[in-house]
């Protein structure tokens, strides 16, 4: 029988997942409202605006069409890896969150029992995060080829070759995070930007802007979406990977899609813009009693915003013009990165705030 | 040189990206020129729309339509079918007479207005209703005593505005306060608000 004070430790623990697990689970039912609104807007429309007040029960009505739907397996398909596909695309990336801090610890009052936001504290948290993000490309693989059709082929295809090369590059940003914030434990990248924006990695002059705009290629690449969704190319591949699934298994696939962008959205947060940090220190005394989960939803909100404007604003890539960002750019810019980091953090380790005080400027 | 460098700087700064960006924010932030048609918003068209056509009264409430059959000479398409008759004012002369029957096959008329013009009495107009759709064919007929109802938007009202949808579907006759003042085509500097 263990203690009782282990007991309420899985206790904890089993909320956090349930309660994370959950909430990703919801998460795409808003952001596909939120993504039609917002593409119905850029393009002078009004967007979904019959089911519910601002057609805000839209995504629900979808939900239970979806639900009810037939569920379709193609005759010559193999039916276990089929079916197998949008489980195994869905899976590695609900994984992240494994390693994702949301805040500090918190102190639940009156029973004085410390929480943290954060199911574990890995000290590999990064080495984690790419080794499970990777697996995703699994999900694309199989449902490609066990759909047994040519777009879903190409597709499945396209999309391993894709993840193959801005793995690397999105590795290597991975590695300057390590360099900079000099930890591999996501909590410890996260506190050692503590202390106001010009404390962020993306402010760690002059390398830190460069492996933020390499990440955000390399994961903009890596969770398929425009201007790089050469998987789901409507144009010349039907749907690519998933033109052959329905029903539920459909709704997986795209339910993968969107975590795929909040857990890229999250990491972009947690390696760059220093978390739930607040971005104005202690500057302005009032902002301390905004709670530091506040932050962290904020800036992840404003990327899925990015990201979706994104969508809507520029064309795809030509599949050439793909590799040629992946191999001859990104690669070679990352490896130079790598070595100015190096060199920047042997002979001159200084952040934004380290120089101002070295002028005497105190900002806070 | 320069345009090296100015190109250079485009890529690195990812400049066409933030323009094309800006592009979007600025139509995010614009007005959508989607009607909620039918249900909440519906348009008015401007005065010289020529929809249904409606016949009117003088103010003591008497027709002005005298069935002088004018109108049917005028039809390039035959669409009116006007029957007169006396009525029991007892009068003699232009005046008591009055359409027994009067009219208009809206399939297939083509909205020329020639029967307005042809109107000496300005009895026959075309008005700016536009919602003729219908079921079966009966309904594209339209008899006199439907054609007598007033139209809901008044007939100087200059149009070329939405309104909210339950003002014209109510048959309320739309007040000028509650015209909710809205341009179809959102004004643009050298282009008139009346095209």
């Amino acid at each position: 029988m263990p203690s009782i004070d282990t007991l309420i430790v899985v206790g904890v623990m089993l909320l956090k997942v349930l309660i994370i697990g959950g909430a990703l689970f919801c998460a795409p039912l808003p952001l596909t409202w939120i993504e039609r609104k917002l593409a119905g807007r850029i393009q002078q429309r009004l967007g979904p605006h019959r089911v519910g007040p601002f057609g805000l029960l839209q995504p629900l009505a979808d939900m239970i069409k979806m639900f009810v739907k037939e569920d379709i397996v193609p005759a010559k398909a193999d039916s276990f890896l089929f079916k197998l596909a949008p489980i195994l695309a869905m899976a590695p990336i609900f994984a992240i969150f494994v390693v994702v801090p949301f805040g500090p610890d918190i102190t639940i009052p009156f029973i004085d029992y410390k929480v943290s936001l954060y199911i574990t504290d890995m000290n590999v948290g990064i080495i984690f995060v790419l080794a499970i993000s990777g697996l995703a490309v699994y999900g694309l693989i199989f449902g490609g080829w066990a759909s047994n059709s040519k777009y879903a082929m190409l597709g499945g295809m396209r999309s391993t070759a894709q993840m193959i090369s801005y793995e690397v590059a999105m590795s290597f940003a991975a590695v300057g995070v390590v360099m900079m914030s000099g930890s591999l434990s996501l909590v410890d990248i996260v506190t050692s930007q503590s202390g106001g924006f010009l404390n962020w990695n993306i402010l760690y002059l002059p390398v830190g802007p460069l492996w933020f705009v390499i990440f955000l290629i390399a994961g903009l690449a890596e969770m398929n979406r425009i201007p790089f969704d050469m998987p789901e190319d409507e144009g010349s591949l039907a749907a690519g990977y998933h033109v052959e699934y329905s029903a539920m298994r459909f709704a997986f696939l795209s339910l993968a899609e969107y975590v795929a962008m909040v857990s890229i959205a999250v990491l972009l947060v947690v390696f760059f813009l220093g978390g739930w940090d607040n971005p104005l220190g202690s500057l302005i005394p009032i902002l301390d009693y905004v709670p530091p989960v506040f932050w962290f939803m904020g800036k992840v909100g404003a990327f899925i915003y990015f990201f979706m404007w994104l969508r809507f604003t520029i064309p795809r890539y030509r599949y050439d013009q793909l590799m040629t960002i992946g191999w001859k750019i990104m690669i070679p810019l990352s490896l130079a990165n790598i070595l100015a980091t190096g060199m920047i953090k042997i002979y001159a380790d200084y952040r934004i705030t380290d120089v101002l005080e070295m002028v005497g400027l105190k900002l806070w | 040189m320069v345009d090296i460098i100015k190109t250079v700087i485009t890529r690195v700064l990812f400049l066409d990206f933030i323009k094309g960006l800006l592009v979007t924010l600025k139509y995010t932030l614009s007005r959508s020129i989607t009607l909620k048609y039918p249900d909440h918003e519906t348009w008015i068209p401007y005065e010289r729309f020529r929809g249904e056509h409606k016949l009117h009264r003088n103010e003591d409430g008497r027709e002005l339509c005298v069935a002088c059959e004018l109108c049917v000479a005028a039809c390039p398409t035959d669409c009116i079918t006007v029957v007169p008759m006396e009525d029991e004012t007892g009068r003699r002369g232009i005046n008591d007479r009055v359409a027994k029957v009067w009219e208009v096959n809206l399939v297939r008329c083509l909205y020329c207005g020639y029967c307005e013009d042809a109107c000496p009495t300005t009895a026959v107009r075309l008005s700016r209703g536009f919602e003729l759709a219908c079921t079966d064919l009966d309904g594209t007929i339209r008899e006199r005593e439907a054609l007598l109802t007033e139209s809901p938007i008044p007939e100087h009202y200059e149009g070329g505005v939405v309104v909210k949808a339950k003002y014209i579907r109510k048959l309320i006759q739309i007040k000028p306060e509650l015209w909710k003042q809205k341009d179809w085509w959102p004004a643009k500097p050298g282009r008139s608000k009346k095209r």
